[in-house]
């Protein structure tokens, strides 16, 4: 009995901090969104930029684009289904096999995120995701 | 009577043809002759990324510096940093996380980028039919030069590039870039400051 108590105190206890992280790392409430410095790297290879993740009545709308402002990847997020839609994707990356994985990796990263976490490995294609919120503190 | 009118709006149309041509044309050598006198350049910038899907504005700043003909220096410094610098045949990259140096001799995606980097800050690459198919107008006292890119390459992620010259100085102070799917990058320069000697570290590959 004590341990069970014991258990569900540390299970509370850590309710408030996945809250706060999804509060800054995921963007919970509708209309809210976060802006993330984003890095992902292959084979040697990477993609720097800034991703927006925008709470549209539940579903996340998503954009990736280079530090110069090009769009790479437009993507829809559906929480409840984990289910990823891309919208866009630009023409040297637009093939099925890319974004076949594009589709799964930004799915777990999305459910990483609402947990607080900002990495994810995708182990198999050896591909790395990190985003880090941003403070924005010129945005308009 | 009929026809006096036809022939006088026929003379007045053609000259208007005219006149717009040569307006283009000068403007184009203006812009060639100025671009050519300018050793260095520096200034300040703001980036806003329009994202139309999300209805948002990003706003990036920095600093840029351009030597001729071969060394560039764009620096993001907020809100994340992010550096880019061409030195002859060499670019950098550089994040929070590594450096790269890259021969542009080897990377011909890079050598492509940096040409026209170095081609569009001061305007040159509105005499560069390769890359772009440009117009000149006049718009509320300014120079606009639409480009459209001929470039496979560039057509894939470019419907135009929109280059905006002071008149004053024949320098490009904004450049918008319109991207395929609707998103819209402009890019302002601010505290231009032409032929001042820049330290040939702001180039440094390290």
């Amino acid at each position: 009995m004590k341990r069970l108590i014991l258990i569900s105190l540390l299970l509370i206890s850590q309710l408030p901090i996945a809250q706060l992280y999804a509060q800054t790392t995921f963007p919970t409430q509708n209309g809210e969104r976060i802006r993330y410095s984003s890095y992902i790297e292959m084979n040697g290879a990477y993609i720097s930029g800034i991703c927006v993740l925008l709470n549209e009545d539940g579903v996340i709308q998503g954009c990736l684009f280079n530090e110069f402002g090009i769009t790479a990847i437009e993507f829809s997020y559906n929480p409840e289904r984990n289910k990823v839609k891309l919208k866009h994707v630009i023409k040297m990356m637009d093939k099925w096999y890319i974004r076949r994985v594009l589709r799964k990796d930004i799915a777990q990263l999305m459910s990483l995120l609402y947990n607080g976490k900002t990495e994810y490995q995708n182990t198999r294609r050896n591909i790395s995701y990190q985003f880090i919120p941003i403070i924005d503190e010129v945005t308009q | 009577m009929r026809r006096y009118i036809y022939v006088l709006f026929l003379f007045c149309s053609v000259n208007i043809t005219l006149y717009a041509q040569q307006d283009d044309t000068s403007i184009r050598r203006k812009i060639g002759q100025i671009a050519h006198t300018i050793k260095t350049m520096q200034c300040d910038f703001v980036q806003t990324k329009h994202l139309k899907i999300l209805n948002d504005n990003m706003v990036s700043k920095g600093r840029m510096y351009y030597q001729q003909s071969d060394r560039l220096r764009w620096e993001y410094i907020s809100p994340y940093t992010y550096t880019f610098i061409i030195n002859k045949d060499k670019v950098l990259l550089k994040n929070n996380r590594r450096n790269d140096v890259i021969d542009v001799n080897k990377n011909k995606i890079f050598k492509e980028i940096a040409r026209i980097m170095m081609n569009s800050v001061v305007g040159n690459c509105l005499n560069d039919d390769k890359d772009f198919k440009s117009s000149i107008s006049v718009v509320r006292g300014e120079w606009v030069a639409v480009l459209q890119p001929q470039r496979r390459e560039l057509k894939q992620m470019f419907q135009k590039i929109v280059l905006h010259f002071s008149q004053n100085q024949a320098i490009v102070t904004r450049v918008e870039l319109i991207e395929k799917n609707g998103d819209k990058t402009e890019i302002e320069l601010k505290n231009i400051r032409t032929n001042e000697t820049i330290n040939s570290n702001i180039f440094a590959l390290n």
